[in-house]
């Protein structure tokens, strides 16, 4: 059964509407929810947690709708955002006590093994923690009341390379014990190391839903300089952008073979900038 | 609800709520329109949820296995426990009053039991207003407040007229306890009834709203 299913999201607002948006996150794997800055993902993430009401569209976890279920699926369910600071002059220890008793399932001892993990002191309040601090804790509280689905909304924006990729190496330990993670992020190298999956969204219409090594081998990078194209070739670039060595367009790899230069594998922001390039020019 | 309402108390409760509580000791000042006490509870009210917007208190409370239809609640049982504070704090003060300074009030209803009856009107009347308006839309809390408190106003100043224009306030209600004792619980009866009609009809009319409303 698939940990959370999305059908046929919408949400219009009146200069963005979020269109038919499908997908369905299977357990235990990390899926990359990549996309520009107002593309999309947030929008989808808080219709998922009921923060926005969507105009149409079902949203199942494990199957249920969330008011089928008296909203317990809930219990199951941990979100994280780097944006969100919550009570930031309430002690950790507070608000800890506070979601506590909403969740049957806490484990206490799980939480201090965190709170000793994450070097996280529960005098503290939020504000006097840094970002990283703040979505470690964020991340000990999901964690504490044994969250199956970790719902990741930019959490490593903002932070250092070192506490990247600690917060990384904690994701990948999370999935190896069964967790399933939905990570939106634009920091796409982020899950060039994590991600068993990838959704891509773009002005609101989810143009990719497949597993990550797949989105890569589709598509292929050339570095060109736009008068050796003919038009046959200029049509097959899927977007292209300028550096300071001269050009780099995107195709798909069948078509790698119409063109004479090195066709090379891009990582995700490649793919990404190179797709939204073409979906401007 | 006991989990619901923990959180309020912790992580909501303003710090002037209790002292807004204390503040029915305005019943011992002489001639004072002693409806301004519940005025300032309505002020706590406010930065309860003012706060709770700086604090992302909506959003945190949605990340908790509970429904929008849960928050709502959540806030009406704290705001409801704290106006039950207040009217106990109230009649402790009345008490006080009585054994200092039993002289009757020119400036509005006596410290009496109908004080305590006129305060679920207030209540009732706060309830209607504020809750409905707020949930219609969490980010311009400040709009139900000024809405609310104009109407608390009015009725601040109906109730000092009615004390000297309406006969059955000036020569029943306005009067010292023991003084007509039934009709003053005849009215804290209709007053109380009243206040559960309200909060049910706000609660579910505020729930209604807040539904469609998006949390940004």
């Amino acid at each position: 059964m698939d940990v959370l299913s999305v059908e046929k999201l919408v949400k219009q607002y009146p200069a963005f509407r979020l269109n038919e948006v499908s997908f369905s996150l299977p357990e235990g794997q990390i899926t990359g929810f990549i996309g520009r800055n107002g593309a999309g993902k947030t929008t989808t993430l808080h219709s998922i947690l009921g923060l926005l009401a969507p105009d149409s569209g079902e949203i199942r976890f494990w199957g249920k709708r969330l008011s089928d279920d008296g909203y317990k699926a809930k219990q199951r369910v941990g979100f994280v955002s780097s944006g969100m600071s919550y009570y930031s002059k309430s002690r950790l220890r507070t608000i800890t006590g506070v979601t506590r008793a909403f969740f049957p399932a806490w484990d206490d001892a799980l939480y201090r093994t965190y709170l000793n993990l994450f070097s996280l002191d529960e005098s503290k309040t939020p504000e006097a923690l840094s970002n990283g601090m703040k979505i470690k804790y964020m991340l000990a509280l999901a964690l504490s009341h044994n969250a199956d689905l970790l719902i990741l909304d930019e959490p490593t924006s903002g932070l250092d390379p070192v506490s990247r990729e600690e917060l990384l190496e904690i994701f990948l330990d999370l999935k190896e014990r069964g967790k399933t993670i939905l990570f939106s992020t634009h920091v796409t190298s982020d899950l060039d190391k994590t991600a068993d999956h990838i959704l891509y969204i773009s002005g609101g219409s989810l143009l990719a839903d497949r597993p990550a090594e797949a989105f890569l081998e589709d598509y292929r990078l050339i570095r060109f300089s736009p008068q050796d194209l003919d038009a046959e070739q200029h049509r097959r670039i899927l977007g292209a952008r300028r550096d300071k060595h001269g050009s780099t367009g995107l195709i798909r790899t069948e078509d790698a073979k119409c063109f004479a230069q090195q066709a090379e594998k891009p990582d995700l922001e490649q793919i990404m900038v190179h797709l939204e390039k073409g979906a401007e020019a | 609800m006991k989990a619901l309402l923990k959180k309020e108390l912790r992580l909501c409760l303003h710090p002037t709520a209790p002292m807004m509580i204390l503040l029915s000791a305005l019943t011992l000042i002489p001639n004072y329109p002693y409806g301004v006490a519940y005025f300032y509870l309505t002020l706590s009210v406010f930065f309860i949820c003012l706060t709770g917007r700086e604090n992302h208190d909506i959003v945190f409370s949605l990340t908790l296995p509970i429904g929008k239809r849960d928050v709502v609640r959540g806030r009406f049982a704290l705001v409801m426990l704290l106006e039950v504070c207040q009217l106990v704090c109230m009649v402790g003060f009345i008490l006080l009053h009585r054994a200092l300074s039993p002289l009757p009030n020119a400036a509005g209803m006596d410290a009496n039991l109908a004080l305590i009856a006129e305060g679920f009107l207030y209540y009732s009347v706060f309830h209607l207003i504020f809750f409905p308006t707020y949930y219609k839309n969490v980010s311009k809390v400040g709009t139900a407040f000024v809405l609310s408190s104009a109407v608390i106003f009015l009725l601040v100043v109906a109730d000092v007229v009615s004390t000297y224009a309406i006969p059955f306030f000036r020569d029943v209600l306005d009067t010292p306890d023991p003084d007509h004792m039934g009709a003053k619980l005849g009215f804290l009866a209709a007053s109380f009834c009243v206040y559960l009609i309200s909060a049910f009809v706000s609660l579910r009319l505020s729930q209604k709203r807040f539904q469609r409303l998006d949390i940004r």
